[in-house]
């Protein structure tokens, strides 16, 4: 298939001029209606461009925007729609590679239940209106003539990178506001806040590819962490023959990544610092340290001898003992740490743990590489965490605010009831929703403004973790805007800049100013003297840029973190800890409304169409229950009730209830189904960041009288002796090796 | 120890004129209780054929079938209902050819239940399909694309054996009809005499046109016997061809025709005590014929349970992984009650049979027939259902029971072959009126050389040499030899 | 039809395929799955979906195992496991294996699915009559079949934009399954052909391989030498035939083999063995 790229403008003339290219783009598949009987508008192929072939696919570049990893994307456009998503084999991020929600992205764009025009509150109900209207009322409130005070203005946004960071920027500092929450439930900010000040880089280089032995606490980088195809990639290497790399993953519910572990290891939650900690004395005592050791050093690190640290983390001695060699043989090691970890009381002290053990067994610069981050630093990615939220709930229960932006978050669905964030946000004034879909929190808003999906919209990102040089991945429209009252993202804001500024007369949309901005960025990063129309040309064509960038460099600061108190769960025989885990596909909810997401079976358990709860067998018989039984999990703070799922992949004293169910609203394939366990979650903060720990809330399971069916794919959960997946030991590869 | 009842397979007194009338008179206008019954039938198969619009437009969804389970009751059903009419070729083509004399009564609606199981059967592989309207590209016609159906596929082998067993049975039937098409005819008056006029195709009874039926219906009988073997081992190499643990069977064809023949006569014997009691059928269907269906009938179990547990030998020291662990499933998982249900009902129920009390008890014998089509029916059940529940690939294993759509069109089945019967048994003879004539009067010549030969040894014994011979009654020649044993 | 052709081509049939075959074949696709870096994530089984107009089915139907998921991964626990999984779930990638000796083609009652020039097993969706003798012979049971018009409601409006036109829309009644993405290889073909040239090694890619993160799935032609797949196949010693491969692994670093081979039929998958460390 012809794999050409084509700027805009050449776009649209392939599609026809202006509005009957809509005409075909609003297109049906043929039916059986004839030309004569004058129903069907036909729009002759008189004169197509030369590169375009009826029949034959046109492949444009774009980028992903279903997590914040910012792949590159080539949509397969025909007839002028896209069909399918592939990777961009030019992007450093993942060279040529999607996952599952990156593939769910035309499902997202053709949704059937986009928000189509603006809608407006009036008398209680939210009703359509024209952009005429809309435009109004929002200039009303927010506009030159508004009189907004800025301190009672904010914006929660979703992580933000590229230039819709810089006009988010603009639009705050115009509007004297400071209030901008970057708001994600999904994010690595305790990793982030540990590698910055224990190795001078907030995102390190993860080469997983290079590891001999990675130990992962927690961390799901091949579903949800940080960038997962990414690591995908690498992974392959870290499993090829050249390297049998050996991974020991260490968390209480089984995620993806534990699917794939040589070793997978339920310690306690909250101890995998400890255990860190164990293994690093361990290590250090056997003289199997690749740094040296300060004495003081030396010394906190003794309390944590292998006895006491298998006690608190309930893994025998003997396997600590064996993981700590794995570091030491099958160097280079690398220690990872993610969300169980992070999102917990003590997440910072525990990630330090992790560190520590990293430069210790002498990761950091061969297995953490500094990043390189992207020299403008108006475009590097802010990144989304949940102190935000918090920060903003908090706002709304004092009554800060009299206008909310809200754009690309809805944490009417993700705040736990314990915030009491609804009734705040309801009792805002003014609530403006930039939204696609009618999720909980556009339910709400007083201003609907409806957005193009990321196949209509231009943008650029800047990702968060980048890999071999700095990317900037660029989005384009990679069809015409399916719903002619829907506006693009950085349209909007930039009419509204216009209100206050000359900067922006010149630009008609953001189209234009992505144009000037990105041709105005330094050398540096454009290259010598770009020629106006090669250079976007080549920029559309390629679907991103890499350059140089800044690289950072890595220091390495030894210190023992300090915890509090051995955070470990004592549970009696209803008391479970509750481990509400992201994973790839539903991830935080957000693609709770797309069918192919719902209809994929999760990767673990292979539960579909609905949420469920994770219990031990162990666990199961205690209280009596049995596949398919509704049971009611109640936190402090609220309850939730959802069918039993029962499999070996989780401690006995833990609850596993996935992320991404529990929509009320959000559309057909959302509404109604399952439970969201964000809700019940308690306002327990990790201590040294202030992040919501969202594994850190304690329930009590108690049986309802309801059964449903538990609708998973998979008839057997054993083989059943067939020999369908041979495992082959590594170590009698091993004996092999190097022979022939 | 009580002797055997030693009673008569048939009065041999009994008058020709009074067979005509007997028969006849159950053909005469149907009274309450066959209205109540074809009422009843009707409205079994209304429910079937509301079941089958809404699964032909809805799709084979509505039927619970899935991924594995891709054959459920429709297809079981289809081999019940084709085992079920082995029964009236076994009696009668087998039994004629061997000259078993107390078919004579029976055998007619026999060979009605034969046909019109048939054209029940017929129906199922159509109701299956997913796009039932397509059926006929199975059939080998000439088509403007130029493509045949797949000559290697044992569903096509089932279409051609289906509709030759069902022209030839039912060719058969109206074959041996045609003498008592004439008996009707001439003492029915009215649409009926014109009817049974052309069906009777002038027959006058002369000796040249006797000579002629016979002649014809053993060779239609001959050519039958294999026909039926061979359509039933057909359609068990539905499963026997493929590969299926279960399924892949090599005693399946054979298996597959004793259980045919065993639920074939349990049908028999239901619908002898119906007819029997109906029609007041008492002098025609004697308990003596009654105990002698009984005793087939347990042969046959004898021979069906053997196959059935040489299977399940095979299967157990034959160490195939697959198919051993399905056994076991059988017997100890989901399908478990079934399992022992058919045991129990195909093994050790028959031997109800071998008790002359049981035997000669109407109402017993109802419920042990009804016990063994249900066990029968359960067995073909058994057949398809497990194998697919529990294949190779173990993460498409599935247990399934049918939902409502599927009993309403196998329940309605029933309704139409009810239907179909009881048509019949007004508009034709269910008792084949020459040949219980025939019946009487081998049993009188019978009679009279015994009572000759008996008189001869003592007039022997006398030493009499008088007047031999052509003494007494005159003897007419038979045109067939004498059988063998009668009774017991 | 005469004598001579049964009795002369009556040997080639069941030949394997380095002794020529029942068939000439331009081409013979297949396939390695390489089961040490599948992740199991799934991203293979939706861009099978996107690619081949796969409908959702629906919780209801869904439960009743009424799905049509024409690639599905397999996750199996090991049976050893005392209280927890420690070595981890194993995934599998399973889709049609398209075999040589393919048990479905011989019972379809109308020839709808037939072996094509290419290796592939063919499904015709216009001559299926649904009669599923076919699933219930695939030892696999990866075929799938349309229990209702799932097109009435998979593909509210605008959805069915999203439909490839390469292929058709699948009504009620019919069998389908996974094809080796055949408009992608008719593509590929077209495209060698207009360029007068011979298919490449990468010309052809499966929305499934193409997809993979981990690069878990290689696909191509085994009649070309030096294809990755024909590597592949070679390095660990696994032979297209429907025989069970007697090749003893002396090596443990050769780890094909093919799934249900004991059953003689010759899927075009070969899949690699996962290695993990046991000594842990």
């Amino acid at each position: 298939m012809s794999s050409v790229k084509l700027d805009r403008r050449q776009f649209l003339k392939m599609l026809g001029v202006g509005g009957a290219g809509t005409a075909l783009a609003g297109c049906d598949l043929p039916t059986t209606i004839t030309l004569e009987e004058g129903k069907e508008e036909v729009v002759s192929y008189l004169l197509p461009e030369e590169y375009v072939i009826p029949g034959v696919g046109v492949y444009f570049a774009s980028t992903c925007t279903q997590c914040n990893a910012g792949c590159g994307i080539h949509g397969r456009v025909r007839e002028g729609r896209v069909l399918k998503i592939e990777g961009n084999p030019d992007s450093p991020v993942n060279t040529g590679k999607t996952c599952m929600m990156g593939q769910a992205g035309v499902q997202t764009h053709f949704n059937p239940d986009r928000i189509t025009a603006p809608m407006m509150r009036k008398s209680g109900r939210l009703q359509t209106v024209t952009w005429d209207e809309a435009t109004a009322e929002l200039n009303k409130h927010v506009g030159a003539q508004s009189n907004l005070n800025g301190g009672r203005f904010a914006w929660v946004t979703g992580s933000v990178s590229g230039h819709q960071s810089v006009l988010i920027n603009e639009l705050m500092a115009q509007l004297g506001s400071t209030n901008h929450y970057a708001h994600e439930v999904v994010n690595a900010s305790v990793w982030s806040a540990v590698c910055q000040d224990m190795l001078g880089d907030a995102m390190p280089r993860l080469r997983i590819d290079k590891a001999g032995t990675i130990l992962s606490l927690g961390a799901d980088f091949l579903g949800t962490w940080i960038s997962p195809v990414h690591f995908a990639r690498e992974y392959a290497k870290f499993r090829s023959p050249a390297k049998r790399g050996v991974l020991v993953q260490v968390e209480t519910k089984m995620t993806l990544t534990g699917g794939n572990a040589d070793l997978w290891v339920p310690a306690r939650a909250g101890t995998e610092g400890i255990l860190a900690l164990g293994i690093a004395n361990f290590m250090v005592d056997r003289g199997w340290n690749k740094v040296e050791i300060p004495a003081a050093v030396r010394a906190e690190l003794a309390e944590y001898k292998i006895e006491k640290v298998a006690e608190l983390t309930g893994v025998a001695g003997s396997k600590i003992q064996r993981i700590a060699s794995l570091l030491s043989e099958r160097a280079p090691g690398l220690v990872l740490a993610g969300a169980p970890v992070e999102s917990s009381e003590q997440g910072y002290a525990s990630v330090s743990a992790a560190m520590l053990l990293n430069i210790i067994i002498g990761a950091v610069g061969t297995t953490i590489e500094p990043a390189t981050r992207f020299s403008e630093k108006a475009l590097q990615a802010k990144a989304g965490d949940t102190k935000s939220l918090l920060a903003f709930a908090k706002g709304l229960q004092e009554k800060r605010f009299d206008v909310v932006f809200i754009s690309g978050a809805n944490p009417v669905y993700t705040a736990p009831d314990a915030l009491k964030l609804v009734d705040g946000f309801e009792s805002v004034p003014f609530k403006v929703v930039f939204s696609q879909f009618p999720d909980e929190t556009t339910q709400k808003a007083d201003l609907v403004l409806p957005m193009y999906s990321a196949m209509e919209d231009w943008a650029t990102h800047v990702p968060a973790y980048q890999t071999d040089g700095a990317v900037l991945s660029v989005q384009q429209p990679l069809m015409e805007p399916l719903y002619k009252d829907t506006k693009g993202f950085g349209d909007v804001v930039i009419a509204l800049l216009k209100q206050r500024s000359k900067n922006y007369e010149q630009f008609p949309d953001y189209y234009a100013y992505l144009q000037t901005a990105m041709m105005n960025l330094p050398e540096a990063v454009t290259g010598p003297k770009p020629v106006k129309k090669e250079f976007w040309n080549g920029l559309l064509q390629k679907g991103l840029m890499v350059t140089k960038g800044d690289r950072a460099t890595l220091s390495a600061k030894l210190s023992v973190p300090v915890f509090a108190h051995a955070a470990h769960h004592e549970g009696g025989h209803d008391d479970f800890m509750l481990v509400p885990s992201a994973r790839m596909g539903m991830f935080d909810g957000r693609h709770a409304n797309v069918p192919w997401i719902q209809e994929a079976p999760d990767q673990i358990t292979k539960v579909v169409w609905d949420s469920w709860a994770e219990l031990h067998p162990e666990a199961a018989a205690k209280l009596g229950v049995a596949n398919g039984d509704l049971i009611r999990i109640a936190s402090e703070h609220g309850s939730i009730e959802t069918q039993v799922f029962i499999h070996k992949g989780i401690r006995p004293d833990v609850i596993g209830v996935p992320l991404g169910q529990g929509h009320e609203e959000y559309g057909r394939y959302a509404k109604g189904r399952g439970a969201n366990p964000l809700k019940i979650l308690n306002p327990v903060l990790e201590q040294k960041t202030g992040e919501l720990a969202m594994y850190a809330t304690k329930v009590k399971v108690s049986k309802t009288r309801k059964t449903v069916k538990l609708v998973k794919m998979g008839g057997s959960d054993t083989q059943a002796g067939r020999q369908f997946v041979l495992t082959v030991s590594a170590d009698k590869l091993r004996r092999t090796e190097g022979e022939g | 120890m009580t002797p055997p009842i030693q009673d008569k397979m048939i009065d041999e007194n009994l008058k020709w004129s009074r067979i005509n009338e007997d028969v006849l008179r159950s053909m005469e206008n149907p009274r309450r209780a066959y209205w109540i019954t074809f009422a009843v039938c009707l409205a079994m198969f209304a429910v079937a054929i509301a079941a089958e619009i809404y699964q032909y437009r809805t799709g084979m969804g509505v039927a619970g079938l899935s991924n594995p389970h891709m054959w459920d009751m429709y297809i079981a059903t289809f081999v019940f209902w084709i085992g079920m009419s082995h029964a009236g070729t076994l009696l009668s083509a087998i039994l004629h050819i061997i000259h078993a004399q107390w078919r004579k009564p029976i055998y007619r609606f026999a060979e009605a239940m034969t046909t019109f199981s048939l054209m029940t059967a017929g129906f199922f592989p159509m109701i299956h399909l997913g796009r039932v309207w397509n059926f006929y590209w199975v059939l080998p016609y000439v088509s403007d694309r130029g493509i045949w159906p797949n000559f290697r596929s044992p569903l096509v082998w089932d279409a051609f054996a289906i509709s030759t067993y069902l022209s030839a049975s039912a060719l058969f039937l109206f074959i041996g009809l045609i003498p008592d098409m004439a008996i009707a005819r001439d003492h029915t008056r009215g649409w009926k005499r014109k009817l049974y006029g052309v069906l009777s195709l002038g027959w006058r009874g002369d000796d040249r046109q006797w000579r002629n039926f016979r002649k014809t219906y053993m060779i239609m009988a001959c050519f039958l016997i294999p026909l039926a073997i061979s359509v039933h081992s057909i359609v068990s190499s539905d499963f026997a061809m493929s590969l299926m643990p279960g399924w892949h069977v090599t005693t399946f064809p054979p298996y597959f025709v004793a259980g045919a023949l065993y639920s074939g006569c349990a049908a028999i014997m239901t619908l002898f005590i119906a007819l029997r009691y109906f029609f007041r059928f008492e002098e025609y269907m004697t308990l003596n014929i009654m105990e002698k269906t009984c005793k087939l009938t347990f042969a046959i179990a004898m021979v069906w349970s053997y196959l059935n547990l040489i299977e399940f030998a095979a299967t157990w020291y034959g160490h195939n992984p697959y198919d051993k662990e399905l056994l076991i499933d059988k017997a100890t998982g989901p399908y478990a009650g079934l399992f022992w249900l058919m045991i129990f009902c195909g093994v050790i129920a028959p031997f109800g049979l071998c008790f002359e009390k049981l035997r000669r008890n109407m109402p017993a014998m109802l419920v042990m027939s009804v016990v063994l089509q249900l066990g029968m029916y359960v067995e073909r059940w058994m057949i398809v259902a497990p194998t697919l529940s529990m294949a190779h690939n173990p993460h498409q294993w599935q247990t399934l029971w049918g939902p409502i759509v599927e009993w309403s069109i196998v329940f309605g089945s029933f309704g139409w072959f009810g239907l179909l019967f009881l048509v019949f048994v007004k508009l034709f003879p269910s008792v084949s009126m020459y040949e219980v004539k025939e019946l009487t009067f081998h049993l009188k010549h019978e009679i009279e050389e015994e009572a000759h030969a008996a008189k001869h040894a003592q007039g022997e014994a006398h030493g009499h040499h008088g007047t031999q011979g052509g003494g007494g009654v005159p003897v007419m020649a038979p045109a067939a030899p004498r059988s063998g044993k009668e009774g017991s | 039809m005469s004598f001579k052709n049964v009795l002369e081509n009556f040997s080639n049939f069941r030949k394997d395929a380095e002794h020529g075959g029942h068939h000439t074949y331009e081409h013979r696709w297949g396939m390695a799955v390489d089961l040490n870096l599948c992740i199991g994530c799934n991203a293979c089984s939706t861009a099978c979906y996107a690619e081949n107009n796969l409908p959702v089915v629906g919780k209801e139907r869904f439960a009743k195992n009424q799905a049509i998921h024409w690639m599905r991964i397999e996750r199996y626990w090991d049976p050893k496991d005392e209280m927890y999984p420690e070595q981890g779930a194993s995934f599998l990638p399973m889709m049609c294996q398209q075999c040589g000796a393919a048990t479905c083609e011989p019972v379809c009652p109308v020839a709808a699915t037939y072996h094509t020039p290419d290796g592939l097993n063919a499904q015709v969706y216009n001559r299926c009559i649904g009669s599923r003798y076919c699933n219930n012979n695939c030892p696999f049971r990866v075929r799938y079949f349309n229990f209702y018009s799932y097109y009435e409601s998979a593909w509210p409006e605008p959805l069915q934009m999203q439909l490839n036109p390469d292929l058709s829309v699948r009504d009620k009644g019919v069998m389908e399954k996974c094809t080796f993405c055949v408009q992608r290889i008719r593509a590929g073909k077209d495209k060698a052909k207009m360029e007068d040239r011979k298919v490449l090694d990468g010309d052809v890619q499966t929305a499934c391989q193409q997809v993979c993160p981990t690069g878990a799935i290689v696909f191509g032609d085994t009649l070309l030498p030096d294809s990755k797949v024909s590597q592949l196949w070679k390095a660990h010693q696994v032979k297209r035939g429907p025989f069970t491969q007697k090749t003893p692994k002396d090596d443990a670093d050769i780890r094909g083999y093919r799934i249900f081979d004991e059953l003689n039929v010759d899927p075009s998958v070969m899949y690699l063995e996962r290695v993990r460390e046991t000594e842990v």
